[in-house]
């Protein structure tokens, strides 16, 4: 899977869980201070990659990338 | 430690009055902290403007808001942090490009966690002085601000507490919720109330400051887990309770004694940091408390009623037992029941039943009404011989509850003294106590928390009144000479001064030395003591040995020359049997004083207030009981006297069972001079004076044993 289908792949799941428009999600956006995550919804979110992706992920090293750009790195890890 | 010169109270004027709020991270979802915080500034009548600012959410509350700080049209005098900690960083650098300068991070996640956290606590540090922000917190609960020129509640604790003229000031954020909580039971109502939490930028210090001039606030209360700046925390009590008259009450938690186990001397395991704290304290003028209950109790009184002008106290009672139990705590508390002026016991005689007792404490009997209590209380507040009075009452089927709590408002309001009531029991005289609460009587459940909080406003009153004092300056000090005794002993790699080199220190600041030589040989030993004059002492000198006495190296009471002889072979042969190998200097003979009472002085640094001097007895005394006084230098004359009365043991220097009273004013002037000393000289870690022997009254005192740790 190359890098930009899970860009958007990432792009779609993060508005489906943080109920915001797909517009708002640029690459540098931060979860929390751009996107409004809240503790929940962060963990909502590792979730709901795991499921989109068909991975499990280290959850304390998934909750430390801020960003959605960090997100597309972190799972493409996962993917090689 | 933050750098608290850097903030001023104009600075803090933003956090308490800011004209514009902004709060960031805060969300729509009920019952959590970003949102609960927006909601109670809304709810709570802020008088300026509040903007919502959340990532997601086009309106909180009804208000609309704003994605990022940087939206907001208008300027931010205030900004409220709630986000996640991981981002609070992001949110502040956004602060800092609005010109916000002024921040409350309530957001936890910081220092208290452990390394990540300290990551981020510096973070935000370095964001904020790039900046020029102060903020308050991180990990607390907000600040209120009762004020009805801002009615400020930036903080997630349940309700906004009545208006009053108490400031509180917490590190702990959970603390403040069942303070609040607490407080509003008693219709204790704040000034202001602040939980400062990791106080990264604006600590307790800076908040005080501020507090100083703050025309609402009249008793300041603060709760402390650790103490960063003992010495600035000193300074800016001194400072505030004599300019301004506002009592300072600490409740400092984490009575420990870390630090102490490891020390080298004496003082440095006696002065444990608590018992620097206690000292340092009481010194500042700071009365330091020991529950909440404790505080509140003093603070009331010392909000509500005036502070009293001595400890000769009216006990009012309709029952005998509370009486006695009253005059019990009285006594123990170091107050005096008043003796009633002749006018006074003349309208008593009059006025009351010929049942009752018209003595201090007088009592007024179980079926006494209100009318019965206002003559009582009224002609003893009117009694020049009495400082304040003490209103007992207990719930008898005669008792006029209600009437008589009014009555004694209204009678204490008309006196320019102190009154305060102990309405004994619970439900049936919730309402008494009610009426009291609400005309500002302190009340108390107990009488002897009613004499404790009286001796607190009394001791107050006494520090408030006391001039500052400054370190005593002695001509004909050498410090050059001390200096180079520790300098060559620096040099050496020592971090110990033998007996003789700390007897130079301490001659070359004026402390009054036995007359003293170091012995070569068996013979110059002889010579030496015929020339000091019997009886002597005679010591090893090594920098091998520190504890002398445990080698067998000193010997006492030798009274002529062939003993001084014989004393000189028997200390080399102890020491070539219990410390075989050790460099030996000689051995030192000294005048041997055998009248007097053996104290303990003593120095040592403590890493938040400084230089700390410590008195005691000898012996016994500070092994077994510790009993020993301390105080935060400068020692002036006035410090020094405290120091040495303040000791359990003083009747054994005053002169106790038929003795001659002892040279305690020789002592007070050594006390100083040990304070000049170490301030002076910095390279003194810990030092011991251990015996300083005091003659009788006129005879001086002298060292007998020191010993210096670098």
């Amino acid at each position: 899977m190359d890098k930009s289908d899970i860009k958007s792949r990432v792009e779609k799941v993060t508005a489906l869980v943080l109920k915001v428009d797909p517009k708002e999600i640029t690459p540098t956006a931060n979860f929390a201070f751009d996107l409004g995550a809240d503790s929940m919804q962060s963990i909502e979110l590792i979730a709901a990659y795991e499921e989109e992706f068909n991975i499990s992920m280290d959850e304390q090293k998934a909750r430390e990338v801020q960003t959605v750009e960090g997100a597309v790195e972190f799972i493409a890890g996962y993917l090689k | 430690m933050s750098d608290s010169t850097a903030i001023t109270p104009k600075d803090l004027e933003h956090v308490f009055y800011p004209k514009s709020v902004a709060v960031l991270g805060t969300n729509r979802v009920v019952g959590t902290v970003p949102h609960d915080i927006f909601a109670n500034i809304l709810k709570d009548n802020f008088q300026g403007i509040v903007y919502p600012v959340s990532p997601k959410e086009r309106a909180v509350a009804g208000v609309r808001a704003y994605k990022y700080v940087l939206d907001i049209p208008d300027p931010v005098d205030l900004a409220i942090l709630v986000f996640p900690s991981t981002v609070c960083h992001l949110a502040l650098e956004q602060c800092g490009q609005k010109g916000v300068k002024s921040a409350v991070i309530i957001s936890a996640g910081f220092r208290e966690i452990g390394p990540a956290g300290i990551k981020r606590e510096e973070e935000i540090k370095e964001i904020a002085k790039k900046y020029n922000i102060s903020f308050i917190g991180p990990n607390c609960l907000g600040v209120i601000n009762t004020d009805p020129l801002s009615r400020l509640n930036a903080s997630f604790a349940r309700k906004m507490p009545q208006e009053g003229s108490i400031a509180f000031l917490s590190q702990s954020g959970a603390l403040c919720t069942a303070v609040l909580d607490y407080a509003q039971a008693k219709h204790i109502g704040f000034s202001k109330f602040v939980s400062f939490g990791n106080k990264a930028s604006i600590n307790e210090i800076d908040l005080i400051r501020y507090l100083k001039n703050d025309p609402k606030t009249k008793v300041i209360l603060v709760y402390l887990e650790e103490i960063t700046d003992g010495a600035g925390l000193m300074s800016i009590a001194r400072e505030i309770i004599s300019e301004t008259g506002k009592p300072i009450l600490i409740l400092k938690s984490g009575r420990t004694r870390e630090g102490a186990a490891a020390a080298a001397s004496h003082t440095g395991s006696l002065a444990g940091s608590d018992e620097v704290c206690d000292a340092a304290f009481k010194q500042a003028g700071i009365i330091r408390c020991t529950t909440i209950e404790e505080m509140f109790n003093s603070a009331i009184a010392l909000a509500y009623q005036p502070v009293p002008q001595g400890n000769r106290v009216a006990i009012i009672t309709n029952a005998g037992g509370p009486g006695v139990l009253a005059t019990d705590a009285t006594v123990a508390q170091h107050l005096q029941l008043a003796k009633f002026s002749d006018e006074t016991t003349e309208i008593y005689k009059k006025s009351l039943p010929a049942t009752a007792n018209i003595k201090n404490p007088v009592d007024v009997i179980g079926d006494a009404r209100a009318d019965r209590y206002k003559v009582a209380l009224g002609s003893a507040l009117a009694d020049p011989g009495v400082d304040g009075v003490f209103v007992i009452l207990t719930p008898q089927s005669m008792t006029d509850i209600e009437n008589i709590a009014q009555e004694v408002c209204t009678t204490i309001g008309k006196y320019n003294k102190p009154g305060y009531a102990s309405f004994m029991g619970e439900q049936d005289v919730a309402a008494g106590i009610n009426i009291l609460q609400q005309r500002s009587i302190p009340h108390y459940i107990l009488p002897e928390s009613m004499c404790k909080a009286y001796a607190s406003a009394l001791f107050f009153r006494e520090h408030r009144d006391q001039t500052a004092e400054l370190q005593t300056e002695f001509a004909g000090i050498d410090k050059q000479k001390a200096e180079t005794v520790i300098q060559n002993a620096l040099s050496a790699g020592r971090k110990y001064l033998p007996e003789e080199e700390s007897d130079l220190v301490l001659k070359a600041f004026g402390l009054p030395m036995l007359p003293s030589d170091l012995a070569r040989s068996k013979d110059e030993a002889v010579r030496m003591a015929e020339g000091i004059g019997f009886p002597v002492v005679m010591k090893i000198v090594s920098d091998d040995i520190v504890h002398k006495f445990d080698v067998k190296g000193v010997l006492v009471d030798i009274r002529s020359a062939q003993a001084a002889g014989e004393a000189y072979e028997t200390i080399l042969r102890n020491i070539a049997t219990a410390k075989p190998g050790a460099k030996i200097k000689g051995i030192l003979v000294q005048r041997m004083v055998t009248r007097g009472e053996e104290v303990i002085l003593g120095v040592k640094r403590d890493p938040s207030f400084g230089v700390v001097i410590m008195f005691g007895l000898g012996g016994l005394f500070v092994e077994v009981f510790k009993d020993v006084s301390f105080r935060v230098a400068p020692v002036g004359p006035r410090a020094a006297g405290e120091m040495i009365r303040e000791i359990r043991a003083y009747s054994m220097l005053a002169g106790a069972r038929g003795k001659k009273p002892r040279d305690i004013r020789s002592v007070e002037e050594c006390i100083q001079r040990l304070s000049m000393l170490a301030l002076q000289l910095p390279e003194i870690k810990e030092l011991d004076i251990n015996p300083l022997i005091v003659s009788d009254e006129g005879g001086g005192c002298y060292v007998a044993d020191a010993r210096i740790m670098l």
